[in-house]
């Protein structure tokens, strides 16, 4: 293992300079002077050569896939086309005013609705709404359109419950309590959906079922057409969570499946770049019943010319201000012009591809709950380890000495002591095969380097709970805590 | 062949082979035939250079604002970014990584958003922010689901001259739990919130909270948020303040602000046709465990280095599923870092001088176009900044914006809910200064709106 991660002794910004400007900030005439800052704003006085190197230091302590392999399961981290940045950045692109006359904005209009017209191909959902900013936005929308339906069809006092299994990603329950919805998880059988469980549990008081398929398990269910009848025969709309879309492109949609409304994250699927937690963007897909409650507004071409439509008086209005993420959808446009139907075929089916090869293998090593087959991602169990008072989490740990990422762990909660691993297209047979060899590295390493790791990265294990327990939020925190300045470390313990 | 997928055909059987299939329709052997579709029919791969010439092509349909005399502002900033900032932001340990979950292997990105967080409490001067949310309007959203949290009620008070898609979501983020969003009238000289109007709601019962912003959606000061407090006895005040703004201003926690909730593209990304952009969001200490989003804390590794990690995890829908504090998983991380960059770069003294600045430019714009017959420049006698109202009084104000656009000038941003059925609305406009508004650009808006103002007969 010859993996080091840079190891700056970096300070935070404010210790680089001990110039800040003291006093009032400048009157400005006509503002009286009650508004005027009095003490001026605290944030230290750089040179941009200063800044560049103290943020250029900074991102060599973090990891991106262009340096490492970054398994994360459920957040599919394929390569992020750099053509797409190039044409996100190009200046009829960016210095667009979401406020300007449609004429100004014609090409903008035309991307949003060429990608929602592929969408609504790949979805086999006839509408799609651009608006949402990720995924739990998008959920979130789907289940406020949900409740304007229930609503006018004067169903809303009795329809009140969302059902999901018990696989699903947080966000799910998390949208639905937010949309006023009160919810039941359903207990999985062999990581799919019980659909004798699902069965008992639809009844009129059911607004809808959420599903990702494959699931959070990396398993497709199989039995999805009866899902959807079940829940359909009840009254209830079926919600498809496109997380996982990576793994059937081509193969299936969630029309195709009998979903009602769906989210896809572009962030995944369709490679626009995770940002180090965002911005992602959620897409909106909906079938005819729910088509008019979708967000306004939405982009219609008339003729040769697109406009902007606000006539849609069952929608449920606006869920941000601006009309979406462009940025991301144009990244994600570039991504599907590339791929065309047999890229995108071929992206699902080499993911699931990787996912299998790499199962097998580090099957040997771990048990891997349910069955053999598996789509874009699959689990393992950490719980062997236990017996050596090592846990999923030191293993976590371990693999970041390898130079790799770890996979998602302790999600989903239906198996003890989860790793949960997502190789997606991008990754080559060469990277698997590393991978393959850091994890079996790993396991194989001693109890007390497992439980001693990370010590190739930029710092050593941190303790969360401690974190958690005494929390320092920000400088100003810093400050009432007395820590001294200066200095990467200062030697206080934890 | 797209390049992004590697390998050869013969390494893609080779690897079926090694697990004991032929063909990869038999990793699909668990999709149900009923379940399979045919073509999808969204057309055949593209060359990257024929993407991008195909695409560009399209793009240049785009009238950027910059080829105008531009006065667009308002929620999206038009201003001028250094180039330094999208620098840092090209960085791809930084914008391919994902959420920080692996603390160790993120030291990079934890960092920069807890210098992030550090920045939004300096400008408003509250103890906790979060690590973004997705964007100024969700802010206010989640702003009003904490304030009920921490206050029994079911309505909540915002100014009428809050921008419409604004209070469209407030209403969404309202209607969940049964809640209302209630409109405050405002002065109609000023433009100024009715205090009166909110003292007598709040005394008639079941408010939980009140929203007012800085600027107001008229770009304008209002002076009576410094009586707000009083007014509003103990109820969670929520101020949705311009980081600009703050640079010069007051921080909202001196006048009691309990929440302070804003918009970061004007600090360091141009606005993409309105996104991405980033949620700022602080509050005061004691509402942390209730509030949302993802929170960066300061810590020591094992062996005493400072270090960073999310924390207060126990608020989040990973953990608390449907008893989270808010769905949100992916916010806006990367656009934070662009915030935090470009206030560094610019500095603090910068930044206020910028604003200062701004602000001059803007008081010539209205002074320039208050000489015109059929418009009040500034329509509200009130203070303000780098955005003032102007108010047509004979035509719409979408004739006139579409007059100056034939001329080479984007106008503002017409102040009206396009939506059918609104009621009737003043044909307002919010004009905006920008760094590349010079002298011979408010020249030109004068021109262009003094005939096209000529053209239009009759008051309205
Ligand atoms: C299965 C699943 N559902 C929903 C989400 C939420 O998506 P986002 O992070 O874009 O809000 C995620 C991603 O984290 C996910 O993996």
């Amino acid at each position: 293992m010859t993996f080091r991660q840079a190891r700056w002794d970096e300070p935070p910004i404010w210790e680089l300079s001990a110039s800040a400007p003291t006093g009032r900030a400048p009157s400005i005439s006509g503002v009286p002077d009650r508004w005027t800052r009095k003490e001026a704003l605290r944030w230290p006085e750089l040179s941009e050569l200063e800044v560049l190197r103290h943020y250029t230091r900074l991102s060599q302590m973090n990891f991106g896939i262009e340096t490492v392999t970054y398994p994360l399961g459920s957040c599919t981290m394929k390569y992020n086309p750099r053509v797409s940045e190039v044409i996100a950045r190009r200046k009829t692109a960016t210095e667009l005013h979401p406020e300007q006359p449609v004429e100004t904005v014609q090409g903008a209009l035309e991307i949003i609705w060429r990608l929602e017209r592929m969408l609504s191909r790949i979805t086999g959902m006839p509408e799609i709404s651009l608006q949402p900013a990720a995924g739990a936005h998008g959920e979130y929308s789907a289940l406020l359109m949900i409740r304007a339906y229930f609503r006018d069809k004067g169903e809303l006092g009795q329809r009140t419950e969302v059902l999901l299994p018990d696989t699903a990603h947080g966000t799910n329950p998390a949208s639905a309590t937010m949309a006023g919805f009160t919810t039941r998880e359903l207990p999985s059988k062999s990581g799919c959906v019980d659909v004798d469980a699902l069965r008992a549990a639809v009844s009129d008081t059911t607004a809808c079922f959420m599903l990702t398929n494959p699931n959070t398990a990396g398993l497709f269910e199989s039995d999805i057409l009866e899902i959807a009848e079940t829940v359909h025969r009840a009254g209830g709309m079926l919600y498809y969570d496109g997380a996982n879309l990576n793994a059937i492109l081509g193969i299936t949609h969630p029309g195709k499946m009998g979903f009602d409304v769906a989210h896809l994250n572009l962030h995944k699927t369709f490679a626009t770049p995770h940002g180090g937690g965002g911005p992602g963007a959620g897409v909106l897909a909906a079938n005819a019943t729910l088509a008019p409650y979708l967000p306004i507004p939405r982009v219609v071409k008339s003729g040769r010319k697109f406009r902007l439509d606000y006539d849609r008086p069952k929608s449920i209005g606006k869920v941000r201000s601006g009309p979406g993420n462009f940025g991301l959808d144009l990244r994600a446009f570039v991504f599907a012009l590339i791929h065309g139907e047999e890229g995108l075929t071929h992206v699902a089916r080499r993911a699931v591809l990787n996912s299998n090869y790499v199962a097998a293998r580090l099957g040997k090593r771990l048990p891997r709950p349910f069955r053999p087959l598996v789509k874009h991602e699959f689990l393992l169990s950490g719980e062997p380890l236990l017996s050596r008072g090592v846990r999923t989490l030191d293993l976590a740990k371990r693999l970041l000495d390898e130079g790799v990422h770890a996979p998602t762990v302790y999600f989903p909660t239906i198996v003890p002591e989860a790793l949960m691993v997502e190789l997606p297209e991008t990754e080559s047979r060469r990277a698997l095969d590393e991978y393959v060899a850091a994890f079996e590295r790993a396991l194989d390493d001693t109890d007390e380097h497992l439980r001693a790791a990370p010590t190739a990265t930029s710092v050593s294990r941190i303790d969360e709970v401690e974190c958690a327990r005494h929390p320092l939020l920000s400088w100003k925190d810093l400050r009432a805590d007395g820590l001294p300045p200066g200095g990467a470390s200062d030697g206080r313990k934890p | 062949m797209v390049r992004w997928i590697p390998d050869s055909q013969r390494d893609e059987e080779e690897m079926l082979r090694a697990i004991g299939l032929t063909t990869s329709d038999e990793l699909y052997s668990d999709v149900p035939r009923k379940a399979r579709i045919g073509r999808l029919g969204i057309g055949t791969a593209q060359e990257e250079g024929e993407a991008v010439r195909a695409v560009d092509k399209i793009l240049d349909r785009n009238r950027p604002f910059s080829r105008f005399a531009n006065f667009l502002g308002g929620r999206f900033a038009t201003r001028y970014f250094p180039a330094a900032v999208d620098s840092i932001l090209q960085r791809s340990e930084f914008y391919t990584s994902y959420t920080p979950y692996q603390a160790e292997a993120s030291q990079g990105m934890l960092q920069a958003l807890f210098e992030f967080q550090s920045l939004w409490v300096e400008l408003t001067g509250l103890d906790v922010a979060n690590a973004s949310l997705y964007d100024g309007a969700t802010a206010s959203g989640e702003a009003l689901l904490l304030a009920r949290r921490v206050h029994e009620g079911r309505r909540f008070l915002v100014p009428a001259s809050l921008p419409w898609e604004e209070r469209s979501v407030l209403s969404n983020y309202a209607t969940g739990p049964g809640l209302t969003v209630v409109e405050i009238p405002f002065e109609e000289r000023t433009g100024l919130i009715d205090l009166g109007r909110i003292a007598e709601e709040v005394r008639t019962g079941d408010v939980f909270g009140v929203l007012a912003d800085v600027p107001n959606g008229f770009g304008h000061l209002d002076d009576h948020l410094f009586e707000l407090r009083s007014t509003v006895g103990d109820l969670p005040l929520i101020v949705r303040a311009d980081p600009l703004a703050l640079t010069v201003l007051e921080p909202p926690a001196h006048y009691g602000a309990d929440i302070v909730v804003g918009e970061g593209q004007s600090f360091g990304i141009p606005p993409s046709y309105g996104g991405p952009g980033v949620g700022l969001f602080a509050c005061r200490k004691d509402f942390v465990r209730l509030s949302p989003g993802r929170i960066v804390g300061a810590t020591h590794d094992k062996d005493g280095r400072r270090a960073y990690a999310l924390t207060l995890q126990t608020r989040e829908q990973h953990i608390r599923r449907s008893r989270a504090t808010s769905n949100i998983c992916t916010n806006e991380s990367l656009i934070a870092l662009a915030f935090v960059v470009y206030a560094s770069v610019v500095g603090p003294r910068g930044l206020a001088e910028l604003q200062r600045g701004l602000a001059e430019r803007a008081r010539t714009i209205a002074s320039a176009l208050a000489g015109l017959d059929g418009l009040r420049s500034p329509r509200f006698e009130a203070p303000y900044l780098s955005d003032f109202t102007i108010e047509l009084t004979r035509g719409t104000a979408s004739e006139f914006l579409e007059r100056l656009r034939k001329r080479g000038v984007l106008g503002g941003v017409p102040l009206r809910d396009p939506r059918p059925g609104a009621p009737d609305q003043p044909e307002r406009i919010l004009v905006s200064a920008t760094e590349t508004v010079d002298d011979k650009a408010i020249a030109k808006l004068v021109s262009a709106a003094s005939s096209a103002l000529a053209s239009t007969g009759g008051s309205k």
